[in-house]
């Protein structure tokens, strides 16, 4: 189904009112949420299904019309941590986009925090806040996760399921809140970040470790160099295929995170602002399901106020010609993706739970929880539970190719 | 250092001790809460159990009647143990043993169809030959990080240099245990499981994270490992304890070597190429065609294993922008099979006197050595990944790789040989022995590419593409160079390339894998494999595997195994 011919059956009343119809077809109708009046206690379940109409993704919506039913709850409420909140600040004014749309004279904090919602650059500018979001100056994937590790289940469209266990590693050297040097590790004022990935099971897979570096400059390709265990070699990689798909997962490499395309690689249009479904505190990690189902089972869900961001390609031949954010106003987080191929069918859909972490010092931040990705045209899913721990003070030097080098079975580089 | 070694005392104990039980039994540990967390926190187990079923596919040969095809059946379990002990300090420990059933109907089989001269001596390997039942570590590391720039890494251990697929290049510094596997085969059993350890130090010191400066160095003396009688599986050798030859598995055709031709009888004439007989007649005229002129070799190995010396290396790596190169030099012997030569060590009568050898009576034997020679070798390696060429998407990981070998020793004979033969012995350089400086490099190009009608399940499930060209250049190369188990030339130039392919389909359920490697000279070889891996386990592979090897003749290159075309089943399950 193409997009316009699904905003079209999204319209509750279709052809009942010629406004409302005329709606429909404008840029953004979809943004239009079924019921905002959504109280804590509700129960939306195959009877009242159209409550929730493009508040969630409508993979999810087929999935309640078929007998899947979920509950409202309150709203939780997370708050600017403060030394996010006076980077941006100090930090703010002296930001603003280039001819290409990169970001120039940034240091750290939300790069545009007082956004017009009527400026031309504004799909640029959400963008760069979601990439700029407060992820702390480090953080361990997988670290906040009994065990500490993520977990990955790629699940058949027949429900059955193969595991994966992995952790990764992060360090965002330039724009540093709480740790030492601040606000940027000298000599690493070119890197956006460093991300360490290593895989811990199945066996055959443990000790694979990829080092992945993202730099500042607009024009140069990630880095990426691999440690496969079979050969004890390192081996470089190119990242300018994007599209791949992460077998036997359905996300590729720019899904991670929702997206983790380079900023400037895409044009941004902001379709405007949208209540959607979504669950900050996650009560159970995982969360409960069905073996084979990617369902969340006893889980909650409340509604949050989110930028809705299309994403579209610079390159022609990239993947997704239309990719949609829905970003949480506060945290810039992403709670649903959706995304579509090119010949504008239905292809994907994403969506993220959140939990509150604490931080070294006791208070509360947010992270990731589970996530899951639906190939809605092929019937595989991916869930990871992937919770952070932020600010473990790893160090520049962990993140380097000394460290493939000594990667053993079993992957533990902490 | 006193905390580590009582942790590392007492996670032995208990790791002995608790191996068999199930999980539940932790809870009732006898070592106390406090152990019981370590246990829980700290350690981890893992390790596969793999039965590797192997099948002659080849017509076999008139000399070896290869009546039972059924060339492998390993079983192999390798329990593993990681101790995360201190935030500096981890340990992994492996153990390895492996038990290959074999039938007394193929060592009677090699028995009878090999043909030597005395015929006395000659023996097939020893049905329990590939056997690994030590309870020794396989692989026994401890990681110390006593700083932040240090990482050392001390014990039994894999080191591994270079950027080569399928062919070592570079990857020297450990031995390959060519009793799992032919040459050219990576998807049958990878590097990291055909390596054998050594046990050394490896330290790394990074001198600046953000240019990945680091400064490697290595050591292993070799001392702690015994010199385990092995047999090389290329060449048949009297080096296991009896002095009896025998040929393995892999043995390239030792049955057909170079012949002797005397009337209606044959003899094998490999000593040829080596020495001349004692029978002055012989050289007088090389024409003449006698029993006295036949020189039959006797072989033996010298320092064919890990732990025979000690080995040292060290390199520097650095990155310029996109480009990650690194420098480095190592000297020891050098452990590639194919790199060895036989040196002459003396010539003697078949008889216990010489007289019947000068009268023209019996023929003359040659003790040959064959010898891992130490090498210095200066290294070298790059990667660069290659975005847009001249506007066009290359997006290639461009990868090299060097090795100098000065003086690097080789086998030369002279062409034509005497009495027929395609080769003997070179008056110029009567110890067959001739040094030459060597380069070898290696350019590799990696590539993922869509395929889309090949992929209609995902058309965005890329296929993985590797193409390598190997080249190595004998400087002041001389006619007569040949490798030391044939009488094939070696030329100034070889070259090889390969070619890589693979992917997965339905959720990566399905693995094709093919390897394939070619020899301009004409040889040739493929290794094909298709693994399942159940939707619903993500502990159990199954692979099919094939070894294909060709080539106009089978005394070189991937000729060599011209008639060992195998196919294999493994069945592994991880744990």
């Amino acid at each position: 189904m193409k997009p316009a011919q699904r905003r079209l059956f999204a319209c509750p009343t279709a052809g009942a009112l010629l406004l409302l119809l005329a709606l429909c077809f404008l840029p953004g109708i979809d943004l239009i949420a079924a019921d905002a009046d959504l109280k804590p206690g509700d129960t939306i379940g195959p009877n009242n299904w159209q409550r929730i109409q493009g508040m969630v993704g409508d993979n999810f919506l087929n999935r309640i019309k078929a007998g899947h039913s979920i509950q409202i709850k309150a709203p939780k409420v997370y708050r600017p941590l403060k030394e996010y909140a006076d980077a941006t600040e100090k930090y703010s004014g002296k930001v603003h986009l280039g001819a290409n749309g990169e970001l120039l004279g940034y240091t750290a904090g939300q790069p545009f925090p007082k956004l017009d919602l009527s400026d031309a650059q504004i799909g640029q500018k959400l963008a760069w806040n979601f990439f700029w979001r407060w992820l702390g100056d480090d953080y361990k994937t997988g670290g906040a996760v009994k065990g500490g590790k993520i977990i990955r289940s790629a699940i058949e469209k027949d429900g059955a399921e193969r595991r994966a266990d992995l952790v990764s590693y992060f360090l965002f050297p330039r724009t540093r809140y709480n740790l030492d040097p601040k606000p940027a590790i000298p000599g690493y004022e070119h890197i956006d970040y460093m991300q360490l990935r290593v895989d811990s099971y199945p066996r055959d897979a443990a000790g694979t470790t990829t080092l992945e570096i993202r730099y500042a400059d607009p024009n140069r390709a990630d880095d990426l160099y691999i440690y496969i265990p079979s050969i004890r070699r390192i081996r470089r990689a190119t990242t300018t295929q994007r599209c791949q798909t992460l077998a036997p997962s359905e996300f590729n490499l720019d899904d991670i995170n929702s997206f983790n395309g380079k900023i400037t690689d895409f044009n941004y249009k902001f379709l405007g602002e949208k209540k959607m479904l979504a669950n900050l505190s996650q009560e159970h990690l995982p969360f409960n399901r069905k073996q084979g189902d990617y369902l969340p089972l006893d889980e909650k869900w409340e509604v949050v106020d989110t930028y809705v961001l299309e994403i579209t390609p610079k390159d022609s031949s990239y993947c997704y010609p239309r990719k949609l954010l829905h970003l949480n106003k506060m945290t810039f987080d992403t709670h649903w993706t959706l995304i579509w191929d090119k010949r504008g069918e239905y292809w994907k859909e994403q969506f993220g739970m959140f939990t509150p972490v604490k931080l070294a010092d006791g208070r509360e931040a947010w992270s990731v929880a589970d996530v899951v990705i639906v190939n809605v045209q092929n019937g595989r899913s991916t869930i990871v539970t992937a919770t952070r721990s932020y600010n473990k003070g790893y160090s520049a030097t962990m993140f380097s190719l000394a460290t493939l080098e000594s990667i053993m079975r079993g992957g533990s580089i902490e | 250092m006193r905390l580590l070694r009582h942790q590392v005392a007492r996670t032995t104990l208990a790791f002995i001790l608790l191996w068999p039980l199930p999980s539940s039994a932790f809870a009732e540990s006898i070592f106390g809460e406090e152990f019981d967390k370590f246990i829980k926190e700290k350690v981890s187990f893992g390790g596969f159990a793999e039965n590797a079923s192997g099948l002659s596919v080849s017509h076999g040969s008139r000399f070896f009647s290869t009546s039972n095809r059924f060339i492998m059946n390993r079983f192999t379990l390798q329990p593993e143990v990681n101790v995360d002990m201190t935030d500096w300090a981890k340990l992994f420990i492996s153990w390895r043993f492996v038990k290959e059933p074999r039938y007394s109907a193929e060592a009677k089989s090699r028995e009878k169809s090999v043909t030597y001269f005395p015929a006395a001596p000659v023996k097939p390997l020893s049905n329990t030959f590939y056997d690994e039942d030590s309870f020794k570590p396989w692989e026994a590391v401890l990681d110390l990080r006593p700083h932040d720039r240090w990482k050392i890494r001390l014990g039994r251990q894999f080191i591994s240099w270079g950027e080569t697929d399928g062919i070592r290049l570079l990857d020297l510094i450990n031995p390959q245990d060519l009793t799992f596997s032919p040459p050219a085969a990576p998807n049958l059993f990878n590097l990291d499981e055909t390596r054998i350890p050594g046990w050394g130090v490896r330290a790394h010191y990074t001198v600046q994270p953000v240019s990945n400066t680091i400064l490697e160095f290595f050591a292993l003396p070799g001392f702690f490992d015994e010199a385990k009688q092995r047999v090389d599986e290329i060449v048949g050798s009297n080096d296991t304890g009896d002095l009896k030859v025998r040929y393995g598995r892999w043995s390239a055709h030792p049955e057909t070597r170079q012949i002797f031709r005397l009337g209606p009888t044959t003899f094998n004439g490999f000593g040829n190429l080596f020495a001349n007989s004692l029978n002055p007649a012989c050289a007088a005229n090389s024409a003449l065609v006698s029993v006295s002129c036949l020189v039959i070799p006797s072989t033996s190995r010298e320092l064919p294993d890990a732990g025979d010396s000690w080995k040292i290396g060290t390199r520097m790596s650095h990155s310029i922008g996109k480009l990650n190169f690194s420098l480095g030099y190592i000297w020891g012997f050098n452990p590639q099979s194919t790199d060895m030569v036989f040196k002459v060590k003396g010539v003697s009568c078949s008889a216990p006197v010489p007289g019947p050898c000068l009268a023209g009576a019996a023929p003359s034997v040659v003790r040959l050595r064959l010898v891992n020679d130490r090498t210095n070798i200066f290294a070298g390696q790059f990667n660069y990944p290659v975005g847009d060429l001249l506007g066009l998407p290359v997006n290639t990981a461009l990868r090299g790789e060097m090795a100098f070998l000065p003086d690097k020793p080789y086998n030369i004979s002279k062409f034509p040989g005497a009495f027929g033969l395609k080769a003997t012995v070179d008056p110029k350089h009567p110890d067959g022995v001739v040094e030459k400086h060597t380069l070898r490099y290696a350019l590799g190009f990696d590539r993922t590419t869509l395929i889309p009608f090949l992929h209609p399940d995902d058309p965005w499930r890329a296929f993985n593409l590797s193409f390598q060209i190997f080249q190595s250049i004998i400087f002041n190369h001389e006619d007569g160079i040949h490798p030391f188990s044939s009488a094939e030339r070696i030329k100034k130039v070889s070259t090889t390339l390969t070619f890589r392919m693979g992917t997965g389909y339905l959720g990566d359920t399905i693995l094709p894998d093919v390897f394939t490697a070619y020899d301009p000279d004409g040889y040739w070889s493929v290794n094909p494999a298709i693994s399942y891996v159940p939707p619903g386990n993500e502990k159990i592979r199954l692979s099919l595997v094939g070894a294909f090897y060709g080539g106009h003749n089978k005394f070189k290159s991937f000729g060599f195994f011209d008639e060992k075309d195998s196919v294999f089943l493994k069945m592994r399950y991880q744990f």
